[in-house]
């Protein structure tokens, strides 16, 4: 219809003047749209991945296959949409700030249209028009795209959930359709915005727009640096309460990082021009004039957006960090299910308590544990392929001394009060099941079984003061042994003691009361989802509870290994996935201002480095000035999240169980790879403004020295 | 102190070429205020380009205080841009992100000056060029004559040996441009700078001591003013410019 002038279609638009104008109008938004999407890429690209993650977020809520994974997968659909509301909320904000970019460095362009005869109401039709185009134009490789980020998605969950994966690329319309509604949402925004923003204009202020000066938010030296000190102290507090790690504390805190990260940003803008202007020593050294000037003029006229952006980048190294906390908590916890079924009951049987109470020995255990246990043991002959099993009691002794020391010596919290005991050859017997070497205990000695993080303590225990005052053992006439630290089901209470357990010989174990009963099974074939339902339904209705009520003095576990694994990937699904998402969208958003600001500068770049090539500036200073520039002014909104978050990430350490902290999943190497995360996809953005801004604006025998 | 020696300077491809420069020769004594007239495409600014070593010859050579700069590799021409070479353009070339100070000192510090000095030494040519008042400014916050007295003073702040002046008054109104060019024959006459300067504009012509004429990439004409008066020496060159055939406009 544009370009056809003997079809019929034109003909009609010959006859109607109206529809002529808007084929017109039409056919430049459609060359606009083209010219925009070339001079703001890196912003068509972050909009067409944004598509591409929520149409292969939405994937997940609409996906069969996925939801039917487990029982626990229900509540991800409503995960993922809260998820994505907060991505239309960020994606509408960076929609809307560069339309409202675009329109203030086109506004003589706008002007002009109007000056020429066209009412305000064409204009903002045609700048709307405009980015409707670039819109659609990223939502359909974007879906696309989605598609095959849907794949990776589904990869990684059925990996998870421990099955086999088949590539196998659709399109889902109803994703499709819900990414639709978000993106008419987002636009929908924009427009609106944009609209009001156009016909509030005259003509006089649409050509002139361009040329307004910004200025400085707080001229009064006194009044900034009175700003910049409780800024400092509003970070130093808000960081403390989010390290507080509950709930009213976090929201005190982050309300405090807002006040910081605006206050600072405000304060810090008018306070560096200052700074320098009274030390021109300090100025004129090397290129630090042109860097310092870059910075406070970036500074002066985005304080504002340099603040949110700020604040954005804390957002997105907190959701790194908390994504990875996650994932290393929930694969922690399911490594430590080493049964594949456990079952374990502090109600010992009828008469117990009694007995137990009268001090009393138990003439019998292990006849008590198989009848506590004949249920599940029927279900478990009637329905699974049995390897190996075992039902065995634990008893507790009375002696808190390790306890105690343990508490005092490394980041132990006792649960039971004393130590947790268990026989040597249902010990020994649980080794071979699991298939650990054999342990080896010597006469007159007992063994201990414990986390990895508590061996460095137990062993040291002997050589404490604390040691000589416990008198239960040595008058069994025991000392102790070997300290072995396999997984061994200790991670909750209700496994084989809590973080770990001493291993004593039979009669000696024998001579304490008894706890609780436990029944371990080693399958041929994972337990099914089914089958973990139906045993939890026995564990409910005969285990700790007596006529549907909860015995405050008793308590149980039952635990499956497949069903471990369901709840890892589950719980990757629902909280670690959405973070991640949340992270990347973030963190596009935010470095697409960042970019879309320095390359909107490539002009005055030119500018600068043609006169200081004239002046004679040496090509290696140019190519270092240029870098510098650039990296000062990507570093200036991410310094101080990294005050931020590096303390917040370090104290992880003391908010999760510190087992999970061991090793690779330690703090430290939580910030790294947060932060190496964080660098990677900022780096990308980085060096494409950098190779952008080198071809650009450097003299072309610079780049290509063969050229000159 | 300046030998051009038989320069030319060819633009195009293969097939089509430009001559844009054809066999220029002419000296420039320490001291002198030189001005060099011509025609839009007479090849004056490719000439000024190739002094300034921006751009390069494609026969002859240039000789700057015995350096022939068609020898020197691109870091020794930034050395000798820097420190032998003062620029002043039309548009007059501050970085607006700088103030007036910080513009006159960029090229000391492109020099690797000591920066202890740097504010000394501006403020000392500011005061003798009359814009002390406006060094805390920025490009935007001054008038047209302003910035270019700005630019002159970054010209020579680095005691650089030859000023070169690309239509200096093509932005300014006549009174900004008299004063402009007072300011320039003081340069000249009290602080010794030897001025080469492209103009369109016979009237900054006049200023000049000596004037080269180009056309069509040669040397037409020259006119030494000597000890004339310069409403004499202008109506000089503007019969020369009659004679040159050039457009109304320049004439005028």
């Amino acid at each position: 219809m544009l370009s056809k002038p003997n079809t019929p279609d034109c003909a009609i638009c010959a006859d109607n003047p109206d529809r002529q104008n808007n084929s017109l109008s039409l056919k430049i938004s459609f060359r606009n749209a083209r010219r925009q999407a070339k001079d703001y890429l890196v912003y068509f690209v972050t909009i067409v991945m944004a598509a591409a993650l929520i149409y292969s977020f939405n994937g997940l809520v609409f996906s069969k296959e996925l939801l039917e994974l487990s029982v626990r997968m229900e509540y991800l659909p409503a995960m993922i949409v809260f998820a994505s509301v907060v991505v239309v909320c960020i994606i509408g904000w960076l929609v809307n700030y560069t339309t409202g970019f675009m329109l203030s460095r086109r506004s003589r362009e706008l002007g002009t249209y109007m000056l020429i005869g066209l009412e305000p109401k064409q204009v903002t039709g045609l700048f709307m028009k405009e980015n409707l185009i670039i819109g659609i134009a990223a939502f359909v490789p974007g879906t696309l795209m989605g598609s095959l980020l849907f794949q990776a998605l589904r990869a990684i969950l059925l990996t998870l959930f421990g099955i086999s994966y088949h590539f196998r690329l659709s399109f889902s319309p109803k994703a499709g359709g819900l990414t639709l509604v978000y993106f008419v949402l987002i636009y929908l925004f924009a427009q609106l915005k944009c609209r009001k923003r156009i016909r509030s204009m005259k003509i006089h202020d649409l050509i002139y727009y361009e040329k307004v000066n910004e200025e400085e938010v707080i001229q009064k030296s006194s009044r900034r640096r009175r700003i910049f000190v409780i800024s400092i102290v509003f970070g130093i507090m808000g960081t403390l309460l989010l390290m507080a790690g509950s709930t009213i504390p976090s929201f005190a805190g982050a309300a405090c990082i807002i006040v910081f990260l605006y206050g600072f940003f405000i304060s810090f803008s008018s306070g560096v021009p200052a700074w320098f202007e009274s030390r021109p020593e300090k100025k004129y050294r090397r290129q630090t004039l042109l860097v310092f000037r870059t910075l406070s003029a970036k500074l002066a006229s985005m304080g504002i957006v340099m603040a949110t952006i700020s604040l954005l980048f804390t957002a997105v190294l907190i959701s790194l960090g908390l994504g990875i906390l996650f994932s290393r908590m929930f694969d922690f916890r399911a490594q430590q299910s080493c049964f594949d079924l456990f079952i374990s009951d502090t109600d010992t049987g009828v008469g117990f308590k009694e007995q137990a109470g009268s001090g009393r020995e138990i003439e019998s255990p292990d006849a008590n544990a198989a009848g506590k246990f004949q249920e599940y043991a029927d279900y478990v002959h009637r329905n699974l392929s049995v390897a190996d099993e075992l039902q065995y009691p634990l008893y507790l002794s009375k002696d808190d001394t390790l306890t105690d020391y343990l508490e005092a010596n490394t980041r132990f919290s006792s649960f039971y009060g004393t130590d947790m005991v268990m026989r040597y050859s249902d010990y020994a017997a649980l080794r071979a099941m699991l298939g650990y070497p054999q342990a080896v205990m010597e006469p007159g000695q007992y063994l201990i079984h414990c986390m990895p993080y508590l061996k460095k303590g137990i062993e040291e225990y002997p050589l404490s003061e604390e040691y000589d005052k416990s008198v239960t053992y040595a008058k069994e006439g025991l000392t102790p042994g070997n300290v072995y630290t396999e997984i061994f089901h200790q991670y909750l209470w209700g496994g084989n003691g809590y973080n770990y357990i001493l291993i004593l010989p039979d009669d000696a174990a024998e001579k304490y009361a008894m706890h609780s009963i436990c029944y371990a099974v080693m399958t041929r074939e994972p337990v099914s989802e089914e089958q973990y339902y139906d045993l939890r339904d026995i564990f409910y209705r005969t285990g700790t509870r007596h006529d549907g009520i909860f015995d405050g003095d008793s308590y149980g576990t039952i635990d499956a290994k497949s069903q471990a694994q369901r709840a890892e990937a589950s719980e990757v699904a629902m909280f670690v996935l959405p973070l991640y998402y949340l992270a990347l969208i973030l963190s596009m958003t935010t470095v697409t201002i960042l970019t879309i600001h320095q390359l909107s500068e490539m002009n005055r770049y030119r500018q600068q480095f043609t006169l200081l090539r004239k002046l004679g500036m040496e090509p290696r200073e140019m190519i270092k000035a240029l870098r510098t520039q650039l990296a000062v002014y990507y570093a200036m909104p991410a310094v101080p999240p990294l005050f931020i978050t590096v303390p917040l990430i370090l104290n992880f350490e003391n908010i999760v169980e510190p087992e999970i902290m061991m090793g690779t999943g330690g703090a430290l190497m939580i910030l790294a790879v947060t932060l190496g995360l964080f660098a990677a996809i900022y780096a990308v953005y980085i060096l494409s403004a950098y190779s952008g801004l080198k071809r650009n604006v450097l003299p072309e025998h610079l780049i290509c020295p063969d050229r000159r | 102190m300046l030998q051009v020696k038989n320069i030319e300077k060819y633009y195009g491809s293969k097939n089509h070429v430009t001559k844009a420069l054809d066999r220029v020769s002419f000296d420039v004594e320490k001291g002198e205020f030189i001005a060099i007239m011509g025609a839009s495409g007479s090849g004056k600014t490719t000439l000024l380009n190739c002094i300034s070593t921006i751009d390069t010859v494609s026969a002859g050579s240039i000789v700057l205080e015995g350096t022939e700069i068609s020898e020197l590799a691109e870091g020794e021409l930034a050395r000798f841009r820097r420190e032998r070479l003062g620029f002043v353009f039309q548009d007059f070339n501050l970085l607006d992100t700088l103030t007036i100070e910080e513009n006159i000192g960029l090229a000391l510090m492109l020099n690797h000056s000591d920066p202890r000095f740097v504010q000394k030494q501006v403020t000392e040519v500011c005061e003798k060029l009359g814009i002390t008042d406006i060094l805390g400014k920025f490009p935007y916050q001054v008038s047209g004559g302003q910035k270019q007295r700005a630019a002159c003073a970054r010209a020579m702040v680095a005691r650089q040996s030859l000023l070169l002046a690309d239509e200096p008054t093509g932005a300014l109104d006549s009174t900004a441009s008299k004063n402009l060019l007072e300011i320039m024959t003081q340069m000249n006459q009290d602080m010794g700078a030897t001025i080469l300067m492209v103009t369109h504009d016979a009237y900054s012509a006049g200023y000049a001591s000596r004037v080269l004429f180009l056309k069509d990439g040669k040397i037409f004409n020259e006119l030494l003013r000597g000890e004339r008066p310069r409403p004499v020496f202008y109506r000089e060159i503007l019969n020369v410019l009659a004679l040159l055939g050039g457009d109304l406009s320049d004439v005028i």
